[in-house]
């Protein structure tokens, strides 16, 4: 359990980053989004996000700007920026190329025939 | 009083953030609560259990709040370094022995006075507080020079000046407190320094507090230079704990520079009432700003003037 904490606690920015890169956001959006899109799989404690939003944008990573929605209500929109997408590029690559590693060595090793056989 | 805004309440005693950044988490934590809350009612909760769980999921407001502040509470470090400028420049001044030199006290009342009224113009930013520590020790200093003068000086010193220069640095520090007691620790935090120097010379005899100047010149520069080096961790370091920890303990540290350096005319008594002075003046504002939140709150509960006072204590922390 604690594992799976930790392993969410170290991906949120990327995976904010991810999603706000598709689309800019607001909060509330955004914990729906992650929700639907893992199917159920992660969770955000509510509280949590926006101080992981606010450090986004404060890193210059995100722009956070008030919209006002169709029904009059008025909602902080996240928007990347250029800073924010190469940092996502980067950690994307750094990603994938983690998770190939991780898959290599989960995977069990295909027995090789000896000679004797 | 309804429970969300109860929340809010909670929410903005722990935030302490400038006054825009507090409006625009407090607002969009509202329009949060406000989607969710809509969203267990169409679920088919009442409007009040709605509220009540929303606010739950959002979690405890000292925890947001906690979270909130160490994402802004670090200063970048062109801040730090110029939060610590002023003591740098004091310690420049005895490590070069300029303090007699007027070119250099000149320029460095100006930059004192300049960079003051600039940061003051600017909503009060956290390098301010240093430099508005510097403006408060000449009016400390002056009390304690009228002492040693002759005659009626020194009874004026007692019963009129010094009085007086209490008022004013308490006007000050309460006004500070409003932002953030720790704020006023750090803006407080070279005086116990200065006192102990100044006790450390003998001031009565220029002759010997001239030769006395040169010897502890050196000493002095390192109880500025770590005075510099406290105020620059103090911006750099994100968690409240941590900043609390940094002024006391590197506080403590130049005492014992200044005990070491002036021993002879301080004593091991006026030692201990120095480390005492600096735990009153870095911990003194912690306390005065929960009993003057507390009064607030009671005024606020008072019904006749609840809404008029509440909304000028508002303001008053915003300025």
């Amino acid at each position: 359990m604690n594992y799976e904490r930790e392993l969410l606690k170290g991906n949120t920015d990327s995976l904010l980053l991810c999603l706000i890169n598709h689309q800019p956001m607001y909060g509330y959006k955004i914990i729906k989004e992650i929700e639907k899109r893992s199917n159920g799989y992660f969770q955000f404690k509510e509280g949590t996000l926006y101080p992981a939003l606010h450090r986004l944008e404060k890193a210059g990573l995100v722009q956070g700007k008030w919209q006002r929605l169709p029904s009059g209500q008025e909602r902080r929109y996240y928007y990347i920026t250029q800073r924010g997408q190469e940092t996502l590029a980067e950690r994307l690559t750094i990603w994938q190329d983690f998770a190939t590693a991780v898959a290599l060595i989960v995977k069990p090793p295909t027995p090789l025939k000896s000679n004797a056989d | 009083m309804p429970t969300k805004l109860k929340y809010i309440d909670g929410l903005k005693h722990d935030l302490r953030l400038d006054a825009t950044i507090e409006a625009n988490v407090v607002r969009e934590l509202n329009a949060h609560l406000e989607d969710k809350s809509h969203e267990l009612i169409e679920s088919g909760l009442s409007e009040k259990e709605a509220n009540a769980t929303a606010l739950k999921l959002l979690g405890s407001p000292r925890i947001v709040s906690k979270q909130m502040y160490e994402v802004y509470s670090q200063g970048s470090w062109r801040q730090a370094i110029f939060a610590a400028l002023p003591h740098l420049l004091v310690a420049a001044l005895f490590a070069m022995h300029c303090w007699k030199n007027t070119f250099w006290l000149i320029g460095l009342l100006v930059a004192i006075a300049g960079s003051v009224i600039y940061g003051w113009s600017r909503g009060k930013p956290t390098w301010l507080f240093p430099w508005l520590g510097y403006c408060l020790i000449p009016v400390m200093a002056v009390g304690i020079l009228l002492i040693y003068l002759p005659g009626s000086w020194t009874w004026f010193a007692a019963t009129a000046y010094i009085p007086l220069a209490l008022l004013v640095i308490f006007a000050i520090t309460k006004q500070t407190i409003k932002k953030d007691w720790l704020f006023a620790s750090l803006m407080l935090l070279p005086i116990p320094i200065v006192l102990g120097w100044m006790l450390a010379l003998e001031l009565e005899d220029k002759a010997i507090w001239n030769a006395q100047l040169y010897e502890f010149a050196p000493l002095i520069a390192l109880s500025f230079a770590v005075l510099a080096l406290t105020v620059a961790a103090f911006i750099r370091i994100r968690q409240r704990w941590a900043k609390v920890g940094a002024l006391l303990t590197l506080e403590i540290l130049i005492i014992v520079i200044v005990g070491l350096g002036g021993n002879s005319t301080i004593g091991f008594g006026g030692w201990l009432i120095l480390v005492l002075l600096a735990l009153l003046l870095l911990l003194g504002p912690a306390l005065l700003e929960r009993r003057m939140r507390q009064s607030e709150r009671k005024r606020a509960k008072s019904p006749n003037k609840s809404t008029h006072r509440l909304s000028s204590s508002i303001s008053a922390r915003r300025n």
